[in-house]
């Protein structure tokens, strides 16, 4: 498989601050591949070691088989790119920035720039200094895009875009992917990954801890369950040894089952005194927040071992009698942003 | 390897054409002005046969040489292409100007744009020196132009030989050159525009101090050898006719070196906005 980013080890340390350790990472030609983590994770210090800003303390980021320090130049030429705190000169209007960026690129770029102006309903006469955050935006993201770039790689590139606009530039990175172009982009914004993205790296506190298609990491996840007992004062057998109790009273328990378990469990509950029976795998905000919030080591956090994210489930063949109708049992919100 | 990029030339001259003109414009008028008026006051002082030991010192001190020798167009085209204010707006311009990038760029948080674009870190170093030397000849020969333009109503026999006056110009903006260098070297040392700045003014200014000093104060003659102005002789070149091929070598010198390694430090050093 021909890779368009391609990382091995790759550690950058600030002195004695960390700044990331041993990321791998690989993302196919062509591919949609998010960058998820929270603020200060190391998602931007990465990025900047792929487009050549940092030099790597240790391990090696190849873009297009090319050392993306060494070769920055030459790579560049193949990525269109936005930083996440992006500034531009102030002077600039969108018709010059076109024209300017155009020149430094050696080649035309206006006749694309306008097109994608009018599919982001921007004013190319306006000035950057009178512009909205939103229009720098848009602005900057045109100019990312207009060279029409083998890679695009975006450093939270929604932000300061009103929903609609996203939802078009969605699309837009969906058309340019479809033609072939690779989109690489980093996120804290759950719903925009899960929008866009066929595989997702999540980073926390500097290290991957999870690289998996979006499915993997809903198969991955353990089956959680929540037992409400008919009989609250009757006698309990003990749970069965595939099964984790994290909560548990006469009443109610709640837990966890091992891969694989879901028919022993419901073998278990077969003829128990069972009033109410949720069994699901968390959803998938849930389980990003879980690859967040963990205190633990990276690589062993999160639900089923991060790590080994790229393993394939062992009952996915339960996932849909089961999972599915279950799937709404534990709610926690569809909210838009998940942050740490 | 492409080490020019017309777009960056096009970017800079776009930052500093403003500054560039203004400074233009000051030091132009201001050198024509020194040109006109001070022959005229040189003149009249010599007319009387006497000047006050005082002002003969502060003479000498600002040439850098003992002046008694000297006649009327010498001495104050001299006094004019040394004048404080002369030499305080070039360094400034040189400052101003050397000092964007990166520093400037990292602190107003336009680099990250500027080095996602496909250019080499040298490319970038060669093409901002470049654009500044363009400027650099605009302010510069703006000094030649107002002085030779205030001329126009000196009388013939206290003009200078424009010919050694190309010669002063010459000096005088390879020193402008080493106080740019000594900016770009600040600069890329720096995330801090102002750090840089303040660094390169501190320099300027002891040189300029240390100059004036060399002539008052004995023990300051032992390292003058470390002010930039030490190297800018007016009144020698003017007095002897000649190239003071040394100290022209030197700044020429001293400026290509921390040039290169200014370009080094640029190439090799992690860049991005904080």
């Amino acid at each position: 498989m021909a890779y368009a980013v391609l990382t091995e080890s790759l550690t950058r340390r600030y002195g004695s601050r960390r700044g990331i350790e041993d990321v791998n990472l690989a993302v196919s030609e062509g591919s949609l591949h998010g960058f998820l983590g929270p603020n200060g994770a190391g998602k931007t210090t990465t990025i900047r070691c792929l487009l050549g800003f940092l030099r790597a303390t240790t391990g090696n980021a190849r873009i297009f088989g090319l050392d993306c320090w060494r070769d920055s130049r030459t790579i560049k030429a193949e990525i269109g790119s936005i930083p996440g705190d992006l500034r531009l000169y102030p002077w600039l209007t969108g018709h010059s920035a076109l024209k300017l960026f155009g020149r430094i690129r050696r080649r035309d770029i206006q006749a694309k720039g306008k097109l994608l102006a009018d599919e982001f309903e921007l004013d190319l006469g306006v000035k950057v200094r009178q512009m909205s955050r939103g229009m720098r935006q848009k602005l900057g993201l045109i100019l990312a895009l207009a060279p029409e770039p083998r890679l695009i790689m975006l450093d939270e590139p929604s932000s300061g875009l009103d929903p609609l606009m996203q939802d078009r530039f969605r699309q837009m990175l969906k058309r340019m992917a479809a033609r072939g172009q690779t989109v690489f982009f980093s996120s804290h914004t759950l719903n925009e990954v899960e929008a866009l993205c066929e595989r997702v790296a999540i980073v926390r506190s500097g290290r991957i801890v999870a690289d998996a298609t979006l499915d993997d990491l809903r198969r991955q996840a353990k089956h959680e369950f929540e037992i409400v007992w008919a009989d609250a004062a009757g006698e309990r057998t003990p749970p069965p040894p595939f099964a984790t109790l994290t909560a548990r009273s006469a009443a109610r328990w709640v837990g966890s089952v091992e891969d694989g378990s879901l028919r022993p469990m419901l073998d278990f509950l077969a003829g128990k005194p069972v009033s109410d029976v949720r069994l699901a795998r968390p959803d998938l905000e849930t389980l990003f927040r879980r690859y967040y919030e963990s205190d633990d080591e990276p690589g062993t956090a999160g639900p089923s071992r991060p790590g080994s994210a790229n393993a394939a489930s062992t009952d996915a063949g339960l996932n849909g009698s089961v999972g599915t109708p279950a799937t709404a049992a534990f709610p926690a919100g569809r909210a838009s942003e998940v942050r740490s | 390897m492409r080490l020019i990029n017309f777009g960056l030339l096009l970017r800079a001259w776009r930052e500093t054409l403003g500054a560039t003109l203004v400074f233009t414009m000051i030091i132009g008028s201001f050198g024509g002005l020194l040109s006109y008026a001070l022959p005229r006051v040189q003149e009249r002082f010599m007319s009387r046969g006497f000047i006050p030991p005082g002002l003969v010192q502060l003479r000498n001190t600002m040439m850098g040489v003992d002046s008694n020798a000297s006649g009327v167009a010498e001495i104050a085209y001299t006094l004019a292409w040394s004048h404080p204010v002369i030499v305080a707006l070039l360094f400034a311009h040189a400052i101003i100007v050397t000092t964007r990038v990166p520093s400037g760029e990292i602190q107003s948080g336009t680099l990250d744009v500027l080095l996602g674009l496909p250019i080499s870190r040298w490319e970038l170093f060669i093409s901002e020196t470049l654009a500044w030397l363009v400027t650099a000849a605009l302010v510069v020969g703006s000094m030649f132009a107002g002085s030779y333009i205030g001329s126009f109503w000196v009388k013939p026999e206290n003009q200078p030989n424009w010919s050694l006056m190309g010669i002063v110009l010459a000096n005088l903006a390879l020193v402008y050159v080493l106080i740019g260098v000594c900016g770009l070297l600040a600069s890329v040392f720096s995330d801090r525009r102002g750090r840089a700045v303040l660094f390169v003014m501190i320099f300027a200014a002891a040189s300029v101090l240390l100059n004036y000093l060399e002539l008052l104060w004995e023990p300051a003659k032992r390292i003058s050898f470390l002010s930039v102005l030490h190297y800018y002789r007016p009144a020698l070149i003017l007095r002897e006719a000649a190239w003071q091929g040394k100290d022209m070598a030197f700044l020429g010198g001293a400026s290509a070196a921390l040039w290169i390694v200014a370009g080094v430090k640029l190439a090799r050093r992690d860049l991005a906005t904080t």
